[in-house]
């Protein structure tokens, strides 16, 4: 029972105790490090049949549909059927494309969403590699997704695609800053940028005292991953598939991996930054349960975000990018300054985390901040719709 | 051990970085270049620098890179992108360049390094690194960051009137 | 009275006529049918009836090919006041090179239909801005509409054809005549010398036609080609779009992918064999295209329909209304990047309502139900409950979740408003009609202006909007539906018993006498027109279709310049065009 309180650790206690056995020291780290290594790379095409089989269960719920329901029971063998498809079909590479940087794309995006699980805390010490620098690595990481996407749209030789690559440069940027501002401020609220560290330190979860920087962050990581409503670069309504239209087969399946990667990725940051990590009740009492209470609260995360694209239609982007800039830079430059100076009132040395006052100020301003945005936001609509003489809008 | 590692990264660096200079096609330049900041940042990284590393990634990788390929993208002849390597002006800039490199060679030899004295740093970087960074920043060296953003702005201003002046 | 005497008592009674007094020698003969006139002087009537007259909207344009002269027929109504049909008739003698002059210059909306007559009949029009074949393609030889027009594969003049079984067994056309003897080239016509892209659309491309050259110097234009292999061109439309980045600089639709010459085909028909055959018209609204065609021809035959058939068919029609309107408000959304979710909560209701046609006419889609004189079959036992459950209950619930769910949504509100802006005067020259006329504030509704069947009965409102938008297009759309389901209640209040053919034998063989008849409905996509000459034989002389929606998308050019791209496919989900009935 001692030994299921705290699973997963006491598995790899044992696993490297065995190991030990017959291996010399270096040779049960090389082990180790490969062994994590593959599952963190595994995590993406796990990701991928695990949340493409929910993703069309979920919206044809939305769209009262069925979803699969032929491969397996509900269907859940649905997306290993999808695999083998993509795996057995044809490999085109269009005339005129610039077949080295063509190749390159699709492992580079799908290497970068491989890249992202190695700072995600699923548990208690359950981290690929507690970086000292984890919440900036995750934007970096981030940003080797836009050189990919570059890649694809311009060699593919397709109008299409560089209309895509087009838009990923513009919006990506822009989605940037409010992204790494909302983040910035959980980190100044916690004092650290070790992934491990930041659930720690989040007494409560920061989704109930920085409303704002969770807004602000699942928006600009719904934009960054090209999710609804912000699917601009992929618009099939518009530029078909945007920079991946050209690719068929193995390739486009890297994309799929990437991009599904990617949505588990950014869900499992949400959760990290914003809604306590594995944190949970009993979680003291028996650590196996983190991992769970993770996994549970990202596929929340995800839920919401297919929620989003079952319903709602796209932006355009010249609204989009206004909305970035216009709305989310301000808003989170004034969430920041404003935990700044709450973080200033009351600091005592060596303090880890926000203490309660600290919370309650920083929730108080969140919500002004709120209020504000909203007020303004209606305003300029109510001024806009008056100027063009719209009735009823 | 380490030093192998180093050489190896040097090497494709600097391959990186001359292909950069000798590829015909423009945007491959810009993505030889890309290639070159990573080289750049695995050095950091060797020098157990990482706030250095990611930095280099996300704000060259990742920003000044993409600004550049869409620099290219929206000029001319982005379908037919092999262009002439040269144009009237690489008598002068090939000038430039070589005075560039002799400041830094003199700089590179003349400067005492205190760090290099005693080898490659050893361990773990400490763990308030980055705080030390940071306050380094705001402190000893809080006019040479402060010119450096006011040089940012000028830049930004400057960019703004050129694209105002177009319309 | 000889033949001299005819013609100069016809020109003494023309010389009278009021329109001779402002423009000299423009109408050479008043018929019963319409103004002949002078092809040297209609631009000038035209301009006149257009500016004093009132004759504001250029409804339909067509030609016939008589064994003298070739007939170009413009019907003029007004559209700001409305007016009744007023119909110009040019007579070419030229058979060799019918040439006259374009009238685009007064109406915008003769535009694509020029072409079309031009490409189908071989009509030339000069002054035309562009010219060009639009169904065909221009590799294409001959113009199909002529009468001594042979396609490949030619049996016969008119069906029903008697070399289909010549020993009592099926034979393919197909296998008697052999490919090369069929198909022609236009003389000096080589498909590897087939024009680039670049030259074909220099118009756009801001390219000068002569010298080659443009302004384009500046910026970089790029000529992407939007379909005929695109999800949202609503089937094989092509839109040739040149694009400055994500502005859309100019605009070039391209049809006929889908091009199976209709108005051919319904030549060779007999009359009967064409209902079943507008169904392929617009394949989402098949009762509407059935109404309209068997209208032209009742007017031809002079047949009084029953009661109890015409309130049937205006039942049949409306609930067509709402199911067109339905799926063009989804697919809207899913323009707008709405991932099938409206589009499929439409289709679920579309359902419903199809569930009813395939119980009264046993087809869901191509429902080939009405007759001349009345409809195909009488309405099976507890169809009218069913009919009465969806119209009072369900439907006006589900248009309250239409509206609580996507009216109100922000991001379409501002992906809408002010995109593809159409005011009244634009929308009336250039021929919009249906929804796309009245959100640019022109409440002209045909069910109105011109009573067809019995709508003169019902108590209903013209919706219109005045923004002229894409919104304002989507808004029309919804409280048209909300009009039609009164209209259905007091049809199916009102629905008598009795028969629903006219008496006598059924018969499959039709005696049309010779004339000519124009009818025009009031279709979910607009003035859905149906053109029918009979010269007495069993077999249309001339058989033409108003679309609505061909005609709606000359404007596609002019609501999309200086937009984005993503609104041109947004603009054009607006138009709601079904390619069946633009290609036909």
């Amino acid at each position: 029972m001692d030994y299921l309180r705290n699973f997963f650790v006491n598995l790899a206690r044992s696993w490297t105790a065995w190991i030990g056995g017959f291996l010399p020291d270096w040779g049960v780290n090389l082990v180790n490090y490969l062994v994590v290594g593959i599952i963190l790379v595994l995590m993406p095409v796990i990701a991928t049949l695990t949340l493409t089989w929910m993703e069309r269960k979920v919206i044809g719920r939305i769209q009262n549909r069925i979803g699969p329901n032929r491969v397996g029971p509900w269907g859940i063998f649905q997306a290993f059927a999808d695999a083998v498809k993509m795996l057995i079909k044809e490999d085109i590479v269009p005339s005129g494309a610039d077949k080295p940087v063509f190749n390159l794309a699709p492992i580079l995006i799908a290497g970068a969403a491989a890249l992202l699980w190695a700072v995600v805390p699923f548990g208690r010490g359950m981290i690929g590699q507690n970086l000292n620098i984890g919440a900036l690595y995750v934007v970096a990481v981030g940003s080797i997704t836009t050189i990919a996407v570059i890649m694809a749209g311009w060699s593919s030789n397709n109008k299409f695609a560089l209309l895509g690559a087009f838009r990923v440069v513009a919006q990506l940027l822009s989605y940037e800053i409010p992204m790494v501002l909302s983040i910035a401020t959980v980190v100044l609220v916690t004092g650290t940028m070790r992934m491990g560290d930041i659930v720690e330190r989040q007494v409560a979860p920061f989704i109930v005292v920085l409303p704002v920087a969770f807004i602000t962050y699942l928006l600009a990581a719904a934009a960054e991953t090209g999710r609804a409503p912000f699917d601009l670069l992929e618009a099939d309504s518009e530029i078909v598939a945007g920079y991946f239209v050209e690719y068929s087969g193995l390739k486009f399946g890297w994309f799929y991996i990437a991009e599904y990667g990617n949505l588990f990725a950014i869900a499992a940051i949400t959760t990290t930054l914003f809604l306590g990590g594995w944190r949970g009740p009993f979680v003291s009492v028996a650590p196996a349960l983190g991992p769970f209470y993770f996994v549970i609260k990202s596929v929340a995360v995800i839920f919401v975000l297919m929620w989003i694209r079952g319903t709602w239609p796209r932006f355009r982007i010249d609204q989009m990018l206004a909305f970035a800039w216009k709305v989310l830079v301000p808003a989170s430059l004034a969430n920041l300054l404003w935990s700044a100076i709450v973080l200033q009132i009351g600091r005592q040395p060596e303090q880890l985390g926000p203490t309660i006052v600290q919370m309650i100020l920083l929730l108080v301003g969140n919500v002004a901040i709120l209020a504000v945005t909203g007020l303004l936001l209606g305003r300029a609509a109510r001024r806009y719709a008056a100027q063009h003489g719209w009735a009823g809008a | 051990m380490q030093q192998a590692i180093f050489i190896i990264l040097a090497l494709l660096t600097l391959g990186a970085a001359l292909m950069t200079v000798i590829t015909r096609n423009l945007l491959r330049a810009a993505l030889w270049l890309v290639a070159t900041f990573f080289g750049i940042a695995a050095i950091f990284i060797l020098l157990r620098a990482e706030f250095l590393a990611v930095a280099q990634i996300l704000v060259y990788v990742g920003a000044i890179s993409t600004l550049i390929i869409f620099a290219i993208m929206l000029s001319r002849g982005i379908m037919d992108p092999d262009q002439v390597r040269f144009n009237g002006q690489w008598g002068v800039v090939g000038g430039f360049a070589a005075l560039l490199f002799v400041v830094l060679a003199v700089i590179v030899t003349r400067v005492p390094w205190p760090a290099a004295a005693g080898g490659a740093p050893v361990g773990d970087a400490p763990a308030d690194a980055i705080a030390r960074l940071g306050a380094a920043f705001v402190g000893p060296y809080a006019i040479p960051f402060e010119v450096a953003s006011v040089l940012l702005v000028v830049a930004m201003i400057g960019a703004i009137i050129i694209a105002r002046e177009r319309e | 009275m000889t033949a001299e005497t005819i013609a100069t008592a016809q020109a003494t009674a023309a010389a009278s006529h009021p329109y001779n007094e402002v423009v000299p020698g423009a109408v050479l003969e008043a018929t019963k049918t319409g103004l002949v006139v002078s092809p040297d002087r209609i631009v000038e009537l035209a301009r006149y009836l257009r500016d004093e007259q009132g004759y504001d909207y250029c409804s339909m344009v067509t030609s016939i090919d008589w064994p003298q002269y070739f007939e170009v027929v413009y019907y003029l109504y007004g559209a700001a006041t409305p007016k009744d049909a007023l119909v110009l008739r040019v007579r070419l003698t030229d058979k060799a090179n019918p040439v006259m002059p374009s009238l685009t210059s007064v109406w915008r909306g003769a535009d694509f239909q020029e072409r079309e007559v031009y490409d189908l009949m071989g009509v030339r029009f000069e002054g035309h801005p562009n010219l060009r074949r639009i169904l065909l393609w221009e590799g294409f030889e001959g113009h199909p509409l002529r009468k001594d027009y042979k396609e490949p594969y030619f049996e016969e003049e008119s069906k029903p054809f008697k070399s289909r079984h010549p020993d009592g067994a099926h034979q393919w056309a197909e296998d008697r005549v052999p490919w090369k003897d069929n198909v022609s080239y236009p003389v000096g016509w080589d498909p590897d010398l087939w024009r680039s892209p670049e030259v074909q659309y220099r118009r756009i491309m801001g390219v000068d036609e002569a010298t080659g050259n443009g302004d384009g110097l500046r910026t970089e234009r790029i000529l992407v080609n939007m379909g005929p292999q695109h999800p949202s061109t609503h089937g094989v439309f092509r839109m040739v779009i040149a694009v400055e980045g994500e502005n859309v600089v100019g605009l070039e639709p391209e049809m006929g992918y889908l091009h199976r010459c209709h108005e051919k085909i319904g030549e060779r028909n007999t009359y009967i064999m064409n209902i079943a055959f507008t169904d392929r018209l617009d394949y989402v609204s098949s009762m509407s295209n059935n109404l309209g065609y068997v209208l032209a021809v009742e007017k031809l035959m002079g047949l009084q329909v029953p009661e109890r058939a015409e309130y049937i068919r205006v039942i049949m029609a409306e609930l067509t209304r709402i199911i067109s309107h339905l799926i063009a408000v989804g697919f809207l959304f899913n323009d707008l990047g709405a991932y099938f979710t409206p589009a499929l909560y439409g289709m679920r209701e579309r359902e419903l309502i199809l569930d009813l046609f395939e119980a009264a006419a046993g087809s869901r889609m191509m429902c080939n139900y009405m007759r001349f004189g009345g409809v195909m079959a009488d309405l099976p036992a507890g169809w009218v409950e069913r009919a009465r459950n969806l119209v009072w209950n369900r439907l006006p619930k589900v248009m309250e979740d239409f509206e609580n769910l996507l009216s109100g949504n922000e991001i379409f509100q501002s992906r809408t408003h002010g995109v593809g802006v159409l005011t009244a005067a634009e929308a009336i020259n250039y021929s919009m009609s249906g929804p796309m006329l009245r959100a640019s504030g022109v409440p002209y509704d045909v069910r109105r202006a011109e009573p067809y069947s019995i709508y003169d009965r019902f108590e209903f409102d013209v919706c219109s909007r005045p923004e002229g938008d894409v919104w304002a297009r989507f808004r029309v759309r919804m409280d048209e539906i909300y009009q039609s389901l009164r209209i259905l209640k007091q049809a199916l209040d009102g629905l008598p018993e009795g028969p629903i053919m006219p008496p006598g034998k059924k018969q499959y063989q039709v005696r049309v006498p010779a004339g000519e008849a124009y009818a025009r409905i009031e279709g979910p996509k607009g003035e859905l027109g149906f053109f029918v000459v009979s010269d007495g034989k069993p077999n249309p002389y001339r058989y033409h279709v108003r679309a609505p929606t061909f005609i709606n998308l000359t404007s596609l050019e002019k609501m999309t310049l200086g937009h984005k791209i993503a609104d041109a496919v947004v603009i054009l989900g607006a138009v709601d065009i079904v390619l069946g009935e633009v290609d036909r």
